[in-house]
């Protein structure tokens, strides 16, 4: 499968895991056609779609934990800032994602 | 001022993070994670555990400030703190 047909396919199934969880695709659409190919590329290299924002380390349990969708690993976090870490994915009444700060969780637990 | 960053090449913010230090003529030193040797990823990984706990890119450090993620406002705070000190 060529690399634009893997991505409509990512795109395909990704809308039906993030929709039940509240969330859906950025309207930043330049964003997400760029994450989207490299998300067929690290699928490609990894066999898996893992996050392009986030690092894969030597234990699978942790990179598990990046397979996208990441969204039900990090619930407490994304909804907090109403975005996935790559602003792939934004909570459905999002309509500005510009406004929308890339905040590590340490900084919100903090407050 | 020192700036350093661990990246992702796969990651547009750090992308942006390293166009907001080009387009303001801050020279910086980067490596991008996953292009990485394994020996030097475990080094990083050891570092941003400590720092922060996570693995989100970027990574910047500022002298001895660390932020992560893509944050404009916090770089430019922190350029202009550091700017107003070596006055």
């Amino acid at each position: 499968m060529n690399v634009e047909s893997r991505k409509k396919a990512l795109r395909f199934m990704f809308q039906k895991v993030v929709d039940p969880l509240g969330y859906k695709f950025s309207p930043d659409e330049e964003t997400v056609d760029f994450l989207l190919e490299q998300e067929v590329m690290l699928e490609q290299k990894h066999g898996i779609p893992f996050c392009p924002c986030q690092g894969l380390t030597r234990k699978r349990e942790e990179n598990m934990k990046i397979v996208c969708p990441c969204i039900p690993f990090h619930r407490e976090h994304f909804d907090a800032i109403k975005r996935c870490w790559c602003l792939l994915f934004v909570t459905k009444d999002v309509t500005n994602p510009d406004e929308l700060k890339q905040i590590p969780f340490g900084e919100i637990k903090r407050g | 001022m020192k700036v350093f960053m661990y990246t992702l090449s796969t990651c547009p913010w750090c992308r942006k993070t390293k166009k907001f230090f080009s387009e303001r003529n801050i020279p910086f030193d980067y490596v991008d994670y996953d292009l990485a040797a394994e020996n030097e990823q475990d080094k990083i990984m050891e570092e941003m555990k400590r720092s922060g706990g996570t693995m989100a890119f970027p990574f910047v450090r500022i002298d001895d400030e660390i932020i992560v993620g893509y944050n404009p406002e916090k770089y430019s705070e922190l350029i202009e703190q550091k700017r107003g000190r070596q006055k």
